[in-house]
């Protein structure tokens, strides 16, 4: 076995695949598609055609036209423009907005920004397994309401929303419906032309592209207007200025047709990982898994052990590189919002370790980090005072 | 250490290999324990000391703590048995901080230890003074 570090934080980012770096070298240089493709010249035009080769390739990804993609730096800034673009354009219809507390920062914190504009946010919690209860969305929506915005998949449980019917609901009721799917395009099969999404959010880093490259899906039909939240150039249907990256958006789409062609296999493989780890791991007195399995993400697990602090928990798990529930900030030593949401109290949600899985995991990997977890689980409560006497329960 | 990894050599020996980790093994004429925690820092620490004729025969802890804490209290267990009780009345916070290249922001998770230890040495002097005043 190396000594190096063994990486099993897949959700938080992907190494670009081998096949993907070759593509993305081969445009860099003074060979390469270096112009500008907002240029009108031979260099430009060839820019531009690998630009419109690699938004069709991410298009077939999602089963979409690839007019309907905006070129980003990621799935955050793809969210900024997505919820801040709708409330702008909206603004004179109603001021009313709908999201889950579990929610990415990125759709949070824009929400945040926009509670302080005068905008009312209404926070949906989900249920214990970590699903969004359609009732309640239901119920949350108003007249004014402009936008609801669920993710598709959990960063960090692997939770799966069913954006198939929230999306029918807002359709019923004439609101638009924006999903992050930072965590699941390129992992799950999405056909945006069955699925009732108005917006999606995209980054080509989770799935083995680039990192620096993402998309926003903006549906064809009229009540999808958006302002723009940047301003210049007039790139990108004058929603997103600014000179494209060539060389990063040729990855993406390297990287989407990858993905494309491999999907049933990674999740084949990813089902099997995950398996193996918890299978490993279960049977320790007092985890709980962090999302109901059936709904979830297989190249996630999240699992959380009684009586563990988790900042000693991932120094225990060294070499295996896996986020823990806890911020990584050791002055607040804030617990993860997400499993709170979902009825876990503070030091269960500190003690969480997310595990996630990807194309280059290995049986061997999966059986050290069940060796290092299992040791530092027994180490620590070895350590802990008694549950009963001092623990701060 | 280095910038980016936050746990010195002592730090990963003392979390790897806590040797004074658990309760006192021995019976001893006095034994004490006293505990501090907070729920902000979401941190806990106890500590138990066996003592003979004025000596700090055993001394051991119990954390639910950061490996800092976890590092401290180890030390300071090792550092402690084998003493004269009187060396509870000292716990040089920047001394462990340093040592142990304890982050600022931590702070508050050594002063536990030092709260822990400062009840140890007063659960000590009152007993001290009950003995004598009863014998």
């Amino acid at each position: 076995m190396s000594n190096g570090p063994i990486y099993l934080d897949y959700a938080a980012t992907t190494p670009p695949d081998p096949r993907v770096l070759h593509v993305l070298q081969d445009s860099l240089g003074q060979t390469g598609s270096f112009a500008n493709p907002s240029s009108i010249h031979a260099a430009g035009r060839q820019s531009a055609a690998m630009v419109a080769i690699a938004r069709t390739q991410v298009a077939e990804l999602l089963n979409t036209r690839q007019e309907r993609l905006i070129w980003t730096s990621g799935a955050t800034e793809a969210n900024n423009l997505a919820i801040q673009g709708v409330a702008n354009a909206r603004e004179h219809r109603g001021k009313h907005l709908i999201s889950m507390a579990t929610e990415h920062k990125s759709v949070v914190d824009t929400f945040a920004a926009l509670e302080k504009r005068g905008y009312k946010v209404t926070w949906l919690k989900p249920d214990g397994s970590g699903r969004l209860l359609l009732d309640s969305l239901s119920q949350a929506i108003r007249p004014e309401t402009q936008l609801v915005s669920v993710m598709h998949v959990n960063n960090e449980t692997g939770v799966i929303q069913d954006i198939h019917k929230i999306g029918m609901l807002c359709r019923e009721r004439d609101v638009l419906f924006h999903t992050d799917a930072a965590q699941s395009v390129g992992r799950l099969a999405i056909d945006l032309a069955e699925l009732p999404v108005d917006l999606l959010s995209l980054t080509a880093h989770k799935f083995y592209g680039p990192q620096g490259i993402g998309a926003l899906f903006v549906a064809d039909r009229p009540a999808v207007q958006l302002s723009p939240i940047m301003f210049g150039g007039g790139q990108e249907r004058r929603l997103r200025p600014g000179t494209l990256p060539v060389h990063l958006i040729v990855g993406a789409g390297a990287a989407a047709r990858i993905a494309a062609d491999e999907m049933h296999e990674n999740l084949s493989h990813m089902t099997a990982m995950r398996d193996r780890l918890w299978n490993g791991i279960s049977d320790l007195d007092d985890l709980i898994r962090n999302g109901l399995p059936v709904h979830c993400y297989p190249g996630i697990l999240n699992v959380s052990a009684d009586g563990v602090e988790g900042e000693s928990l991932m120094l225990g798990m060294e070499p295996v590189c896996v986020a823990s529930g806890s911020a990584c900030n050791a002055t607040s030593g804030e617990s993860s919002y997400v499993l709170r949401a979902l009825g876990r109290d503070d030091l269960l949600a500190q003690s969480a370790v997310r595990f996630s899985f990807g194309r280059p995991t290995t049986a061997a990997e999966v059986d050290t980090a069940i060796d290092r977890y299992r040791w530092s689980v027994e180490h620590l409560r070895g350590i802990a005072p008694a549950k009963t006497g001092l623990l701060l329960k | 250490m280095t910038l980016t990894d936050p746990y010195n050599d002592t730090v990963r020996a003392c979390f790897e290999k806590p040797g004074h980790a658990g309760d006192l093994q021995g019976e001893y004429a006095q034994s004490l324990e006293a505990s501090a925690a907070s729920s902000d820092q979401g941190m806990t620490v106890a500590l138990s000391v066996g003592i003979s004729d004025g000596m700090i025969v055993e001394m051991r802890f119990r954390a639910w703590a950061c490996p800092h804490l976890i590092a401290a209290a180890q030390m300071l267990c090792a550092d402690r048995q084998g003493r004269l009780t009187d060396s509870l009345q000292q716990f040089d916070v920047n001394g462990v901080m340093q040592q142990l290249s304890i982050p600022v922001e931590k702070t508050g998770r050594v002063l536990l230890l030092e709260d822990a230890v400062t009840s140890l040495w007063q659960q000590y002097t009152k007993l001290c003074k009950t003995d004598s005043g009863t014998g």
